[in-house]
């Protein structure tokens, strides 16, 4: 591939202070792994004038767990997280997301802001956040704030970050007791962009669904909650015929489009029997129905 | 030595029985190279000062060409020329089978993608930006995509001069088909739909042409014959063929698109090299090489069969449409391979078969393993399962009853005297899938996964068809110190005849050490050996040095018996040990043999040649010579249908080939696996989506899709049988396309399994399977 890159004015920021520092300027695309950017730049869906490296901010790349919530350093490698026991153990649908996402090669140097900033409808790390009901800190030279993924993502590659901040860490509660469900439908057995993913968490507490929470992905201009579905289970009792009323109000939380990889009426088709086969999976989890 | 005595001596060694190489898991010259990453490809070889050349390329399906302006590209630092048409010293003319392609486009574009102009400059940034900035004005044409709109119409014409979009036909007429028909106790027909497919090499079509002293080019090309790319470099520069020589590294890949493409890729580094007087490097970007070269064809088929009560056919009657896009290329040669194999390997007493050849304002169509039979194979196939089922016959019983077996008369008229082994093949696969009883097992399942077994058996005839002249041709030099250097024209494009299997049979007739054999290969210096195409890369491309080392053989079992003072025929030579088979006490080694020959003047050096005997084939009828020989190749295949996503997992795959003697059965395990894979992606996910102005718009690895090793089925060792072909090697036929050829019928015809429902297009995506479920 040699395509023409267009000239832009680089820096290399050595650590967060001096890349905030930067950021003040304005104007300034921050690069990550670059498995996005670099590919747009050569497309010519983006031509940033300036880009700053962020790729030496090492204080970026961690895991921590503090009191029932998980802190992801932005800048950590989608490897890094892969091959993280508190991660596998903790947020297993991240770590089954991961696990899908891209190849060995391009984990190594794609990070997680990368993707969640790209805000791709098919970013896969974006369904299971949503469920965790994450939250991104946004810093800048003048201080942080800290918003609910839900709200971050504003539709394909917006979001609602300035370009005087920068992704740095991501909160994310952990669940408890809960039945933890992923699957992402591509072309291909690995290494594909998403036709269609979902996650999702339940609770069923005495034959009731006490938490349902459903995430979708490359069904919508943007990863998003099927808050309809949800409220439509929770409270209910858990059995076949309120899931398959349920599954069918997903048409109020989409809006799948027809695209080179599949057509909207496939995706909506997808969507109702991978929701219907984790609702029920979930059911038997927790003892009920014969599915 | 005269063409009875060699006949004699390769009839000698084909019905050899014990062997020290020959038929063993011998590992090839190349791995450790491979394995490591040392192997120098094409892109290894550029150097910093060579200047590098970009094409740029139509954006019209179809146009005239009104100007040309660079004089903004001019503006570029590094920018040197853009070369067009009118720069072309020889003829701007590459169409391989019909005069109907440019190397680069002159007055008019006929596809999106076709090559206009080759911007030249120092470097890569510089070349592409000029690219960009080249402005090349048309006039819009109307245009046609459909091939068959394309075909009833006169008003768009892809190419005026033919005064219609048929680029080619072909036909069959053998017996009665009509009365075929009314003799058969059941008819069916269906219509079948194939897509495009691209070969998607690791390595992207590239080239180096450097000029030498006197005039001369030497050229670096990643294609899979040297010398068709001497003979079109020389016509597109008007140059004496002798003035050029083509040297081929390790390809990366080349399935059929580097027989093609690899010598117009170099046409272009040559011209640009032959103009500027300066060593020239071109490389397709991914994009751009899924946007310029050819795909497999993309097919409509027509197939109306009939059999008798007991499942016996009676007569076929099949239309095959050949969508070729923009040019012909190698498009009527396809066509005539597909025609002439539409009845599968069954005996058909009563055939009518036309083939249509198609222009439309698309990519053009070209080589691709398999070459135009993996598509009619599958109706072909599809066909059989269809008839089956309404006779209430197992699938692999009709097969069995119409099997081609020694003996039998193909639908060309063709009578297959020997080495006709599909029969066995197709038993031993049946016997080790378990087929009747998963067969029946998988009829009985129901809910959301459900599993299918299916059946593909296929044919490919060897080499070139018809009359059309082929010869294998090769040297063999034995060095004073014992080694050997062996020179052919079969090139290395991952295959691993020339680093395995010429080896062997070199080692094997002179009986010296495997280590000792060195082959030189891909490469005009080297006597023409044809092509590394059509599965004859050892099958055809090796006789020549097969006949080159038995010549060697002969004269060293004369000097050996002359020194061991014994008779020739009571020599032997294995693993460098040269013995009287009488007394074994008279020995030397190989070593000494060797010197004696070169101080008691005998030659070392041989060249062997070798003309196929063909026959002759009616065009008009379609009844005669087909092919040299066939390779037959059985699949059987299980897949899992998941019925709500309608996705398709192919479980596992039974294969078993007739290609004659094995040479070396790992090569062979690796060429059937890696090419069931890319068959299963021809079946289930390769598909070209073109816009409403015919440009592709998936030309990328992100939404073209192949399969990965994660995809891969689990595929059982192969079983071979060794019908031995009596002008191969040891025996040997033709290996390399054969397991794509089956691969989408036994996925198709499992698949049909699974869901109850005749798959009829492929690729068989999850939406077309939820279409079928629901009765659409
Ligand atoms: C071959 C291949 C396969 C892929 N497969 C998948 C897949 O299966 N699933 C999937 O979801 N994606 C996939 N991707 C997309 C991509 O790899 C991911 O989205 C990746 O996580 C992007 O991270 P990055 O660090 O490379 O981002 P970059 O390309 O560096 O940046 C992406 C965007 O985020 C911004 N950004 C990056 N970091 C920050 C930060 N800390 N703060 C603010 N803004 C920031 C950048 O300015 C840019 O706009 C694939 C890409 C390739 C090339």
């Amino acid at each position: 591939m040699y395509y023409k890159l267009p000239e832009f004015e680089y820096k290399r920021a050595e650590n967060l202070h001096q890349a905030l520092d930067v950021l003040k300027e304005g104007d300034w695309k921050i690069l990550a792994g670059g498995t996005d950017l670099i590919l747009d730049m050569k497309i010519g869906r983006q031509s940033p004038k300036k880009i700053l490296d962020i790729t030496r901010l090492g204080e970026l790349r961690y895991v921590r767990a503090y009191n029932g919530k998980m802190f992801i350093g932005g800048g950590s490698r989608l490897q890094e997280l892969l091959e993280n026991a508190l991660v596998k153990e903790k947020l297993p649908l991240l770590s089954s997301a991961i696990y899908e996402m891209a190849s060995w090669q391009i984990r190594n140097v794609a990070t997680i802001a990368g993707n969640i900033c790209n805000a791709s409808p098919a970013a896969d790390s974006a369904p299971p956040l949503l469920i965790y009901d994450a939250k991104v800190k946004l810093s800048s030279s003048s201080g942080s704030r800290t918003l609910p993924i839900s709200e971050f993502f504003l539709g394909p590659r917006k979001t609602a970050i300035s370009s005087y901040e920068l992704l740095e860490e991501i909160e994310v509660p952990t669940l408890d007791g809960y039945f933890q469900w992923y699957y992402k439908l591509g072309r291909r057995h690995a290494f594909t962009l998403s036709v269609v993913s979902a996650a999702v968490a339940l609770k069923i507490e005495n034959g009731i669904f006490s938490d349902v929470r459903i995430a979708l992905g490359s069904v919508a201009p943007k990863p998003v909650r099927a808050y309809t579905v949800e409220n439509e289970l929770k409270g209910k009792e858990a059995n076949v015929s309120e899931i398959e009323r349920a599954v069918e109000k997903v048409a109020e939380d989409i809006s799948p489009i027809s695209d080179v990889r599949a057509s909207a009426e496939y995706r909506f088709k997808a969507t109702k029997a991978l929701l219907k086969e984790a609702l029920f999976k979930g059911m038997k989890y927790f003892g009920g129905g014969s599915g | 030595m005269s063409s009875t005595d060699l006949e004699r001596l390769m009839n000698k060694w084909l019905s050899a029985q014990e062997f020290y190489v020959v038929g063993k898991k011998v590992e090839r010259a190349d791995t450790i190279e491979k394995a490591l990453g040392i192997a120098r490809y094409m892109e290894d070889y550029y150097m910093r000062d060579m200047l590098v050349i970009k094409q740029v390329t139509s954006k019209y399906p179809h146009a005239r060409i009104l100007s040309i302006d660079d004089s903004q590209a001019k503006k570029v630092k590094g920018f040197l020329m853009n070369i067009t048409a009118k720069n072309i010293p020889g003829e701007n003319q590459v169409g391989y089978s019909i005069p109907d392609q440019p190397l680069l486009a002159d007055k008019k574009v006929r596809y999106v993608g076709e090559p206009v102009s080759l911007v030249v400059a120092s470097d890569f940034d510089s070349a592409l930006e000029a690219a960009q900035l080249v402005k090349v004005n048309y006039d819009p044409l109307p245009y046609v995509l459909d091939p068959l709109e394309a075909m009833k119409r006169n008003d768009v014409l892809v190419h005026e001069e033919t005064g219609s979009n048929i680029a080619f036909r072909t036909k069959v007429r053998k017996g009665d088909v009509e009365k075929g028909f009314s003799e058969s106790h059941v008819v069916v027909e269906n219509t079948y739909r194939t897509s495009h497919q691209d070969h998607i090499y690791l390595e992207t079509e590239a080239s180096i042409a450097i000029p030498n002293l006197e005039g001369k080019l030497t050229i670096l090309s990643p294609s899979q014959y040297p010398h068709l790319t001497q003979k079109i470099v020389s016509r597109v520069l008007g140059l004496p063929a002798s003035s050029i020589r083509v040297v081929v590294p390790y390809l990366g890949g080349g399935f059929g698109g580097k027989d093609d493409q690899g010598p117009l890729t170099s046409a272009k580094a040559a011209l640009v090299a032959y103009l500027t007087k300066r060593p020239t490097f071109i490389e397709y970007s991914r994009e751009e090489s899924i946007a310029v070269h050819p795909k497999r064809e993309a097919t409509v088929i027509r197939y109306k069969s009939g059999a008798d009560a007991e499942g016996k056919l009676k007569a076929i009657e099949v239309e095959i449409v050949h969508d070729t896009g923009a040019y012909a290329n190698r498009g009527p040669f396809i066509l005539w391979r597909a025609t002439m194999h539409a009845s599968g390997p069954y005996v058909v007493p009563n055939a009518k078969v036309d083939g249509y050849c198609i222009y439309t304002n698309k990519v053009y169509q070209g080589s691709f393993r398999g070459f135009g039979n993996p598509s009619v194979q599958f109706a072909a196939e599809s066909q059989m399962d269809v008839l089956a089922e309404k006779l209430g016959i197992d699938p692999l019983e009709i097969r069995l009853k119409n099997i081609l077996t020694p003996g039998a008369t193909t639908i060309t008229g063709q009578v297959l005297d020997s080495s006709v082994g599909v029969k066995e093949a197709l038993e031993a696969a049946a016997l080790k899938a378990g087929w009747k009883e998963k067969r029946k097992a998988y009829s009985s399942m129901e809910g959301r996964f459900r599993k299918g077994i299916g059946i593909g058996v296929a044919w490919h005839g060897i080499s070139t068809s018809r009359g059309v002249p082929d010869w294998s041709a090769g040297t063999v030099k034995i060095e004073l110190d014992g080694s050997v250097s062996v020179l052919v024209g079969i090139v290395e494009m991952g295959q691993g005849s020339p680093t395995s299997s010429h080896r062997q049979i070199v080692a094997e007739i002179l009986g010296v050490p495997l280590d000792l054999v060195h082959v030189y290969f891909g490469t005009s210096d080297a006597p023409d050996t044809g092509a590394t195409h059509a599965s004859r890369g050892t099958g055809v491309g090796a006789i020549g040095v097969y006949v080159a080392s038995i010549e060697l053989r002969e004269r060293l079992n004369s000097l050996a018996a002359k020194l061991l003072n014994t008779d020739p025929e009571d020599i032997t030579i294995v693993d460098g040990v040269v013995r009287s088979k009488k007394d074994p006490s008279k020995s030397m080694p190989w070593k000494d043999l060797v010197k004696s020959a070169y101080s008691k003047g005998v030659s070392t050096t041989s060249s062997g040649y070798f003309f196929l005997p063909k026959g002759r084939f009616d065009d008009e009828m379609g009844q005669g010579f087909a092919y040299i020989s066939y390779s037959y190749m059985v699949t059987i295949t299980e897949v899992e249908v998941d019925t709500e996503l309608g996705t398709v997992k192919v479980l596992k795959t039974y294969p078993a080939i007739a290609a004659g003697k094995i040479i070396n059965p790992v090569q062979v395990e690796g060429q059937i696996e890696g090419a069931f894979v890319q068959g299963m992606g021809l079946a289930l996910t390769e598909e070209f989506k073109f816009s409403e102005k015919g440009e592709i718009i998936n030309k990328d690895l992100t939404d073209y899709v192949i399969p990965t090793s994660m995809d891969a089925p689990e595929i059982a060792e192969p079983i071979f049988i060794e019908d031995r072909f009596k002008y191969g090697p040891f025996g040997a036929k033709g290996v390399g396309e054969m397991a794509l050829i089956p691969a989408p019928s036994s996925i198709a015809n499992a698949v049909s399994h699974a869901i109850g429902k005749r798959v009829t297009h492929l690729p068989i995506t999850p939406e077309r399977v939820l279409k079928l479920l629901e009765g659409r």
